[in-house]
């Protein structure tokens, strides 16, 4: 959980860029500082250096090698070995000064002469000589340029650490700030998908001038959106309108008609079959219709529990006397006196299962089993399987489109309409519809 | 019963009248909202049958100025687009009953009679009677000239629904919206296969048959 929110929050764009830019800082910082100190450290080794060759001067300005016996011996009485070691190998074999340069397996180095020996600490720069058949020898202490290296990790640690943590706090605040409005946008966006074009995202004036533009973009789109959505919606009530008041008077001339005729002469049975006709139009009407507001969304708004156990077990009986008359048995594994509730409009619910159901009775054949089938566990599961011939794999998505029938069924009544229907209900109640081989047979799922 | 007609197509709207008038109603029929507001305003009428989409004021805004001014008159709407939204919107307005186009006049006529005579007070009775049938509704039992008659619940719930609404036409529309609770055409003879089950329980064993069928309508119970 923890982990999943700050694999989000990294992801976050501001965040991102202010990682990345005080990365970019820390870097350049660490080289300009490093370049300094490789200056300032050849400068002071070059000093010492010179220092060195100096004194070496000095000694050599001696008449001879008595002399320089006296000086190094006096000079090193004053001087701390800490900073200066002095070191004159006589030509009698004598070692005048404050150090020695002794040999052993590992090479020279330099032993003091003092009275407590101690070994010389830290690090040394020598300049060796041969004076008057004798070898002088001068070392000045380095610790300077060790303690450079202290002086400029101390730089290091407070010039760039303070400002590495104000901008990665600056860049979190920024990019809870963009991430606030950026769920403005998001929240906007997911309210049109859901059907609710009205949705405008709340621009703010902190907002950032790209996220603004962004948003005011999206506001626009809704806006055209809607308009369209409700001239679509005018138009189609315009046609609905216009079409079905010749199929009312039909209707109604029929009904006329059918009330001066004797139902059971030829013209009699005429009428009633052109009834029948007209009513067929008129449901394939109704179903487009149906479908194109189901697929506008704009229904959730009328969203209520619905029993769905209930509605099954309704619908289950409504349907048994014409499987009975198909030779065909439907069961409807229910839990008796249950109550399985899901948001959503009862009517269309019960449209769609009934769609199903018409689609198995119509499709399984005589003499087949349907089994509608409601479980809850965790997830609400609506399953209507049947056992007929089924529908090829590679047909299962193509009938779901309007008006698309299998051709084995072109003959069948039925008019294309009631599994797009199905597939249009189910999208608008967020289920997920699945068409599955039951092996044999076709196998329905909705999850809720 | 004194009707009005607000319907803008003018074949559709006098067939309508013609129809009502037949059956013995006193019909008055308008063709656009703004006169229907008016008409319905400045008379007394026991049904209205308004047409969702008319000239100068749409149906919904006349039923809804209508109840405005506390006028209760029972409102039938006749609709072309017949979708949820559209039911739901009209039952807001105001509206009490709903028929998509097309309809047959049957169903029209059946479902004016119902609107009239809704009761304006529930009366709880606790036993229902046509001819020697009645029928008990707290134990339950339905007897015909003494003999019990057995039924399952929902031919007990499709006689009930018939007792209640005695002498008047029940089409097959509103006994799947009733007696199922289904407003939608489940494409079925659900209702059909049960009266006929209830007939022949109630009805077949004796002289008298009380389910009566009313051509290109619906059923009643007469007694």
């Amino acid at each position: 959980m923890k982990k999943a929110r700050w694999n989000r929050a990294w992801r976050s764009m501001p965040l991102r860029l202010a990682v990345l830019l005080v990365l970019l800082f820390s870097t350049v910082s660490l080289l300009s500082l490093a370049a300094s100190y490789a200056v300032t450290r050849a400068t002071f080794e070059q000093a010492i250096r010179d220092d060195l060759a100096q004194d070496m001067a000095g000694f050599r300005a001696a008449p001879n090698a008595g002399a320089v016996a006296l000086l190094v011996e006096a000079e090193s009485r004053e001087t701390d070995p800490s900073r200066l070691i002095l070191s004159y190998l006589a030509p009698s074999g004598r070692i005048f000064g404050n150090g020695a340069i002794a040999r052993d397996g590992e090479g020279y180095h330099l032993v003091s002469l003092r009275e407590d020996r101690a070994e010389f600490q830290g690090q040394y720069l020598a300049l060796s000589a041969a004076l008057y058949g004798g070898r002088l020898t001068i070392a000045r202490s380095r610790a300077e340029v060790a303690a450079l290296g202290t002086v400029f990790l101390n730089i290091l640690w407070i010039s760039l650490l303070p400002t590495v943590l104000i901008a990665l706090s600056g860049g979190l605040v920024l990019a809870r700030r963009s991430k606030r409005h950026v769920e403005v946008i998001r929240a906007t966006l997911d309210d049109l998908t859901s059907g609710d074009l009205s949705a405008r995202a709340q621009i703010g004036p902190r907002w950032s001038d790209d996220l603004m533009r962004i948003g005011e973009t999206l506001n626009q789109m809704a806006a055209a959106q809607e308009r369209s959505v409700t001239t679509l919606r005018q138009v189609s009530s315009d046609i609905a309108h216009d079409l079905k008041t010749p199929v009312q008077r039909v209707s109604l001339q029929l009904d006329e008609l059918a009330r001066e005729v004797d139902p059971d002469s030829d013209a009699g049975r005429l009428v009633i079959q052109t009834q029948n006709e007209v009513a067929q139009i008129a449901s394939v009407f109704d179903a487009l219709l149906q479908l194109a507001q189901v697929e506008s969304g704009t229904l959730r708004e009328a969203f209520n529990p619905v029993d769905l156990a209930a509605l099954c077990r309704t619908l289950c009986e409504v349907y048994q006397p014409q499987a009975l008359a198909q030779d065909q048995v439907l069961n409807c594994n229910v839990p008796e006196a249950a109550h399985i509730t899901v948001h959503g409009e009862r009517t269309l619910l019960g449209q769609m299962l009934a769609n199903i159901l018409q689609n198995a009775l119509r499709h399984a054949g005589p003499g087949a089993t349907i089994a509608v089938t409601l479980e809850t566990q965790g997830k609400t599961r609506l399953t209507v399987t049947d056992n007929g011939p089924g529908i090829p794999a590679a047909e299962r998505v193509r009938v779901l489109e309007r008006l698309y029938r299998l051709d084995r069924s072109r003959n069948t009544r039925g008019n294309g309409l009631g599994l797009s229907l199905v597939a249009a209900v189910a999208r608008l109640h967020e289920a997920e519809l699945t068409l599955a081989d039951a092996d044999p047979g076709l196998r329905i799922t909705l999850t809720f | 019963m004194k009707l009005l007609v607000i319907e803008d197509d003018t074949t559709t709207g006098t067939y309508i009248a013609r129809g009502l008038r037949e059956e013995g109603h006193v019909v008055d029929l308008v063709h656009d909202g703004r006169s229907g507001l008016i008409q319905a305003t400045s008379q007394e009428y026991d049904v209205l049958v308004v047409d969702r989409m008319l000239p100068e004021l749409d149906g919904l805004g006349l039923v809804k100025t209508l109840r405005g001014t506390g006028n209760r008159v029972p409102v039938l709407f006749l609709t072309a687009m017949g979708s949820v939204e559209d039911r739901i919107g009209g039952l807001n307005a105001g509206g009490d009953d709903y028929l998509v186009k097309p309809f047959a006049f049957g169903e029209l006529s059946a479902r004016v009679q119902a609107l009239a005579r809704r009761p304006q007070t529930v009366v709880q009775d606790t036993s229902l009677r046509a001819g020697d049938l009645e029928m008990d509704l707290l134990s339950r039992k339905v007897t015909r000239g003494g003999i019990e008659i057995d039924l399952l619940p929902r031919e007990f719930a499709l006689l009930e629904y018939l007792l209640r609404r005695k002498g008047r036409v029940q089409t097959r529309t509103m006994l799947l919206e009733g007696v199922w609770d289904i407003s939608f055409d489940p494409m079925t003879n659900v209702v059909e296969t049960h009266v006929s089950r209830l007939r022949a329980k109630v009805d077949k064993p004796f002289d008298v048959a009380l389910i009566q069928t009313v051509r290109g309508a619906g059923y009643r119970i007469e007694g």
